[in-house]
């Protein structure tokens, strides 16, 4: 039987969709890996582009600004926002999966912070969490609670943590939502079965809905790796990379590079980002595939 | 038929429309020209005798490009008065101020720039934006208009001894120390000259429940000027040492002077005198602040007396004295500034040197200045130009000895130093936080000179 000749699509269908990705996207990357080993800069319309070898990346890894701490940070971002959003994000999904009232309603408002631009964001929780004259602070004295008053974006024991409920404020309702969709295909019955067998709440947590949430999970955390790896919108809102350098991560380093003119190692730095998430990527792919097989 | 009669129509229709469109504009010609020579006969004054003829130039097109807010509308009475005498019409393309680095750099490079055009000049610019003046810049050396410029000014305008751009902007006191007078009075403070009268004002302001000196750290663009501003006092300290930087035979690190003006600011920081979150606290609150009392002072230019009083109302009095890290006793010159030049490749030469001689008359240099509502002064030599001071620049500038006017602010004095005030902002942050120290803040910005150098082929770094 000749299954080709089933197929509702021919395959020159994919042409102009893989012409567009090559010109657009792959070629501008490769471009990219290229010029960071080059001198380009905002003067190289006048002085040429030249080959300088790994000179960029070296400077990278020894250089005076601690961009190797940026990129630690960037992992550590990655490794916190998705712990403290998966996981919320999980019971929420739960809790709003059952029959309550106003479900709706609440799913809507889970799911709103994350249609939000972030620098809409970053206005708003920059004048929260303002200790001086911030409605977080000021609530905190209102209710008798001036002891628990920080200094919420420029203290540096604190704000990391800042950043992270914001993140977390933001980015729950979305994880939130696929998990509900996975929730919403498991079947009842199972959950019936398990409980005329006298399972509990953990127990059927951990024997169904997580073995059968998997796919979202999956989901959920490709999508949120890739987030955290390239993140700079967050952070550039509420710190801009400060107070000082405490909270500068890869993205933001490279922007800095990008503004001064020193675009051949801007775009080295970008090309490290580029090889962790293919390395973790390349990892997430193989755990999935393996647990498909 | 039908077709016959409606291509009849519009035919008649576009007869009569070009008719009444050669009419119009034969009449306007006609009134423009009758405006033109009975105003060029009205205004024949001293300056339009010195130039050209006014006839020469009748018909020609003088082109401008100029960032938002370098020209505004105060130019427009100049412009009109200088279309009126030589008859000529003025294309000003005003663009927006992100945009326009990127613009005229591809208007220069593609040989299509316009007849005028004007940067963001220092005394390095000329090297850095323009590259080659010589290609790219007509040659004003000689011109009588040298001569309204002070000599700070003029160095941002010339290149290898030639002149080739025209500064004409304000000299208003520029992030000084903005205090309020009726407070100090009130508690008997005399206004502080060195770091240690700095450091005894704000330990009384501050026992008195005040912020001494508002720092807006979130800025992130602010808190550093009280190191740059004072550029003066590293040059008394060490004299030569603006060239030794800008030849590369000297460095940040290490120097003495800056080392204490850093621990002061630490110093100040640490006890609490910039306020309880200054790190956190941006700009936009600081006229309120000023207004209810809750600061006494902050660096800001002259100008911002005027706002605290508009915005809050206050009827306090506010004056002005000079930063006083490191025993600063020197005034923050800065002779960086919007700069016009005339394009090498223009099609109308002499029309563009007319245009810088017309500019640079006391009427309107005058018409400039009144114009302006913001500017309160020129900084031009010419002695015909009715200033506008207010009373309170006044009472500042007579404090400053003029010697002491003379060298540049440390940002625009030394080389590729002001490309990285944002990463000397955010390492000023992180020695006050504790997490660098402060040889290390110095040694970032000469790493960071020393790439800017690298990327602009600088040869005293090769």
């Amino acid at each position: 039987m000749n299954v080709n000749k089933k197929k509702i699509y021919p395959q020159w269908f994919i042409v102009l969709p893989l012409v567009i990705y090559v010109l657009f996207f792959l070629l501008p990357s490769i471009l990219g890996v290229g010029y960071s080993f080059t001198d380009w800069s905002s003067k190289s319309a006048k002085t040429g582009i030249h080959f300088v070898g790994l000179k960029n990346y070296i400077d990278i890894f020894t250089s005076n600004k601690n961009y190797v701490q940026g990129i630690l940070h960037t992992l550590m971002f990655t490794v916190v926002s998705n712990i403290i959003k998966l996981i919320p994000a999980l019971f929420l999904a739960i809790l709003l999966n059952e029959s309550i009232k106003c479900r709706g309603l609440y799913r809507t408002l889970f799911y709103l912070p994350s249609i939000l631009p972030f620098v809409i964001i970053g206005l708003i929780f920059k004048s929260i969490l303002n200790y001086n004259n911030g409605l977080l602070n000021a609530a905190l004295e209102f209710l008798h609670l001036g002891f628990l008053k920080q200094k919420w974006l420029s203290d540096l024991g604190v704000v990391w943590k800042s950043i992270f409920a914001v993140d977390a404020w933001r980015g729950v309702g979305y994880v939130m939502t696929i998990f509900i969709a996975g929730l919403s295909a498991i079947p009842s019955s199972y959950y019936e079965a398990a409980s005329i067998d006298g399972a509990n709440f953990w127990q059927k947590l951990r024997m169904i809905t997580l073995p059968m949430l998997k796919g979202s999970i999956m989901i959920n955390l490709v999508f949120g790796i890739t987030y955290g790896l390239k993140v700079f919108d967050i952070i550039y809102v509420l710190t801009n990379g400060g107070p000082g350098h405490a909270t500068e991560v890869l993205t933001t380093y490279s922007f800095q590079l990008y503004s001064t003119g020193q675009y051949g190692m801007s775009t080295a730095m970008n090309t490290v980002l580029l090889i962790i998430t293919a390395i973790i990527g390349v990892g997430v792919v193989k755990m999935m595939s393996r647990q498909e097989g | 038929m039908k077709n016959k009669v409606l291509a009849l129509l519009l035919c008649l229709g576009m007869t009569v429309s070009l008719t009444a469109c050669g009419g119009d504009a034969g009449s306007d010609e006609s009134t423009a020209g009758g405006q033109d020579s009975s105003e060029a006969a009205g205004e024949a004054g001293e300056e339009a005798t010195e130039s050209a003829g006014s006839d020469d130039f009748a018909g020609e097109e003088l082109s401008i490009i100029v960032s938002a807010d370098w020209m505004n509308d105060y130019y427009d009475e100049t412009i009109s008065r200088f279309e009126d005498t030589y008859s000529v019409t003025v294309d000003l393309q005003t663009i927006p101020a992100d945009q326009y680095s990127d613009i005229l750099q591809s208007k220069l490079e593609t040989g299509t720039c316009t007849d005028v055009f004007w940067i963001q000049s220092n005394p390095f610019a000329i090297a850095s934006v323009i590259g080659n003046p010589e290609e790219y810049c007509l040659d004003f050396t000689g011109e009588a208009w040298e001569g309204i410029m002070p000599e700070a000014r003029l160095s941002s305008c010339k290149y290898e001894d030639k002149l080739y751009g025209l500064q004409i902007w304000h000299n208003s006191p520029e992030y000084v120390m903005v205090y309020n007078k009726s407070l100090f009075e009130e508690l008997n403070l005399t206004v502080p000259k060195t770091y240690a009268e700095l450091k005894s004002v704000c330990e009384k302001i501050y026992a008195e429940g005040i912020t001494p000196w508002f720092m807006p750290g979130a800025d992130g663009w602010q808190h550093q000027l009280a190191f740059f501003q004072i550029g003066g006092v590293y040059e008394e300290t060490d004299p030569g040492l603006y060239e030794a930087l800008n030849n590369n035979t000297a460095v940040f690190a290490g120097n003495e002077k800056m080392l204490e003006v850093l621990g002061q600011f630490k110093e100040l920081s640490d006890a609490g005198y910039f306020g309880e979150d200054w790190i956190g606290t941006d700009s936009s609150n600081m006229a309120n602040e000023f207004g209810d009392r809750t600061c006494a002072m902050a660096m800001a230019n002259s100008s911002y007396v005027k706002q605290i009083k508009d915005e809050t109302g206050s009827e306090d009095e506010f004056g002005m004295f000079l930063i006083p890290l490191g025993d600063n006793d020197t005034f923050p010159t800065n002779p960086a500034g919007p700069t016009m030049f005339g394009y090498a490749g223009t099609e109308h030469p002499e029309l563009v040197r007319e245009w810088f001689r017309f500019v640079t008359t006391t009427e309107s240099l005058q018409e400039i200045l009144d114009n302006s509502g913001k500017y309160t002064n020129l900084d031009v030599t010419d002695e015909n130009l009715e200033q506008h001071w207010l009373p309170e620049e006044e009472e500042f500038m007579n404090t400053v000895d003029k010697s002491k006017m003379l060298t540049p602010v440390l940002q625009t004095g030394t080389k590729y130093t002001n490309d990285y005030w944002m990463d000397f902002g955010a390492d000023l942050i992180a020695y006050c936080q504790g997490t660098m120290d402060a040889d290390t803040v110095l040694a970032n910005m000469d790493a960071n000179r020393a790439a800017g150098a690298a990327t602009a082929g600088d040869e005293a770094w090769q």
